[in-house]
């Protein structure tokens, strides 16, 4: 394999590790605690600018012709710890705006104009992060203990693998797994009832708010490092929808299915589309990406609307005939199904197992 | 359950609920308007009236899911007026609602376990922890919820999506539901409303039984006065904002403000 084609695997493993990351920060706020967070972008970009200017130096470096704020060149993998807890405390701040008293809808209108507002200034102020020509010469982490580019792109990969499986197995599958988040996923399909059950609704979706947007810092953070730049233009608010889409398509709620869906939409489908040949406006095939992804999303909504693999139903043992029953006496049980055949004649069958019900 | 006993009244069964002088308005218009009512420890106490009479709004403002513009809610000897809705389900005040509320994506078990009060599983540092923190605490909720299911003849629904029961199935999970969450006082509305009659009858067996057997103090909003003159020790009938009587549902029928209210609306 020639060198450039190893460069292009491992740029793309990369991409496929952060998309993995994205995903997962996106489907723990929407997919399970069903937050529409249409400005998932800005938690990402917040990681990826922290990372990039606790990374590159004072801002006179490289002959000044960046300005941006901070500028200290911490070692790693400081900057991305720090990209995590920045966009975490960025999270916990919009989350307190907007998951106090606005529901569904407007949380997703709002959201929104978050996301084009931060956009918009970033652009506009140029000595905060250097405006529309965003930030770049970012040193790569640990470059220089690496002979060659293509040893270190494969040091990067397990890298960015080794933070998926620490995510995955130390945040992701616990409060997915766990009762935390069955009482997500209860607020998500119902929140009054979920509130009227004791269950601090406000609470749980600013944790899991918090929880996400740390994962799309460190997600930001790992790519900006190794990409070494970052702009606005990377970064509006449309590329939130990809990352809803991939859960769309993947299967919002399964934590495989939207992995799927990462390795489908923002890699594959992108990859593939380039290398459609130019035609028409030299700008057609770029627009035709988004029709296409805003398409693909449409789709799935209709006609296989919980995904390729949806989320899965968690099943419990029953117990049978011998099964304890806790809570209120046995008597009561019996008077009560007594009560409900006279009244109904319909009755109720609990022979072992519990073999169905007239209801 | 750990709430205290309620207080002692100065005379009858002491008053578990107390709603004094409740103040609702929207848009200006006065929905519920002066109401006063009591809920005694241990009973079961209708709320009836016609059509917009306020009683849903009445309820609403019971569990907090409204804010009332005056008035006071005493629960367990407890001002709970200004307690958010989650706070007040933690101190034993559990309502179901008139429509369905089932969370339609989990099923009729995980419905069940997830009303579990204090579970060990829903803190935040099972992050920390992990699952060595819950595993106990989650067997010990699994069995009360297959109890609960042996106990309403659903165990055979129990994997099924609560979302794919059908009307009367969902009412008797959002039943069992709340029971899981140890209500010293179950706030039901509308129980019986779109549903069948013969499952009607049914439900109201076991909601009987809760009272009878378990000692289950309920306020059930309900239009169907047959259903409540088997099932209440007290109604109160609101119409147009207020209550405009209280007692056996026997006496207040005889009223003629109450003939009035339903005839005149």
């Amino acid at each position: 394999m020639s060198a450039a084609a190893v460069f292009y695997l491992t740029t793309l493993l990369v991409y496929v590790g952060v998309d993995i990351l994205a995903v997962w920060s996106l489907n723990l706020q929407w997919g399970i605690a069903g937050i529409p967070n249409l400005a998932w972008i800005l938690f990402q970009s917040a990681g990826a600018y922290t990372a990039a200017v606790l990374t590159l130096g004072p801002s006179s470096g490289n002959g000044g012709f960046q300005s941006y704020i901070i500028g200290a060149r911490l070692p790693f993998p400081l900057p991305v710890l720090a990209g995590g807890l920045v966009a975490g405390a960025l999270a916990a701040l919009v989350g307190l705006v907007v998951l106090r008293r606005l529901r569904g809808d407007y949380q997703a209108v709002v959201l929104l104009v978050i996301t084009v507002t931060a956009t918009l200034l970033v652009e506009n102020f140029p000595r905060f992060l250097n405006g529309p020509a965003g930030l770049a010469l970012i040193p790569q982490p640990l470059s220089s203990r690496f002979a060659s580019s293509i040893g270190y792109a494969w040091f990067y990969v397990a890298l960015t693998a080794a933070v998926c499986a620490v995510v995955y197995f130390l945040v992701v599958r616990r409060i997915t797994g766990s009762p935390l988040g069955r009482a997500l996923r209860a607020t998500r399909d119902c929140d009054f009832a979920a509130a009227a059950l004791g269950k601090n609704i406000v609470g749980l979706r600013l944790f899991v708010f918090v929880v996400g947007g740390v994962i799309a810092g460190i997600s930001g953070a790992l790519l900006v490092e190794f990409i070494t730049a970052w702009s606005p233009g990377g970064w509006m608010y449309v590329e939130s929808l990809v990352v809803f889409t991939a859960i769309i398509v993947g299967g919002t709620g399964n934590d495989f299915g939207v992995m799927a869906g990462a390795l489908l939409v923002p890699v594959l489908f992108n990859e593939i589309t380039r290398y459609i040949p130019t035609f028409g406006s030299p700008y057609l095939v770029d627009a035709l990406q988004w029709v296409v992804i805003g398409g693909l999303a449409l789709l799935f909504m209709w006609f296989r609307p919980r995904g390729l693999f949806p989320e899965r139903r968690r099943t419990m043992a029953l117990g049978g005939p011998g099964t304890t029953v806790a809570g209120p006496g046995q008597a009561g049980v019996e008077a009560g199904r007594a009560g409900a055949s006279q009244g109904s004649g319909a009755g109720t069958s609990t022979a072992a197992g519990g073999a169905g019900s007239g209801l | 359950m750990t709430a205290p006993a309620p207080p002692p009244g100065p005379a009858g069964p002491p008053a578990l609920l107390e709603v004094t002088g409740m103040v609702k308005s929207f848009g200006g218009a006065p929905v519920v308007n002066a109401a006063s009512c009591t809920v005694a420890n241990g009973s079961i106490t209708g709320l009836i009236g016609p059509n917009g009479a306020g009683k849903s709004t009445l309820v609403a403002l019971i569990g907090g899911a409204q804010r009332a513009d005056a008035g006071r809610v005493c629960f367990l000897g407890q001002d709970i007026t200004h307690q958010p809705v989650y706070r007040r389900a933690r101190a034993g005040l559990t309502r179901t609602f008139q429509l369905s509320s089932e969370f339609a994506r989990l099923t009729v078990m995980e419905n069940l376990m997830t009303a579990a009060q204090g579970h060990a599983g829903e803190r935040f540092r099972v992050l920390l922890l992990g699952k060595r923190s819950w595993r106990q605490e989650e067997a010990r909720v699994l069995d009360r919820a297959r109890g609960l299911l042996q106990r309403f003849g659903m165990t055979a629904k129990g994997n099924d999506y609560a979302g794919s029961l059908s009307g009367g199935q969902k009412r008797i999970v959002e039943i069992m539901r709340a029971l899981m969450s140890d209500p010293q006082l179950l706030v039901l509305d509308e129980p019986l409303a779109g549903i069948n009659p013969s499952l009607a009858r049914t439900i109201e067996s076991y909601l009987m039984d809760l009272n009878r057997e378990d000692g289950l103090s309920m306020l059930i909003v309900e239009h169907e006065l047959a259903a409540l003159e088997r099932l209440s020790d007290t109604v109160v009938v609101m119409a147009s904002g207020r209550v405009i009587a209280e007692g056996e549902l026997s006496d207040v029928l005889a009223r003629s403000e109450v003939v009035n209210a339903y005839i005149v609306g």
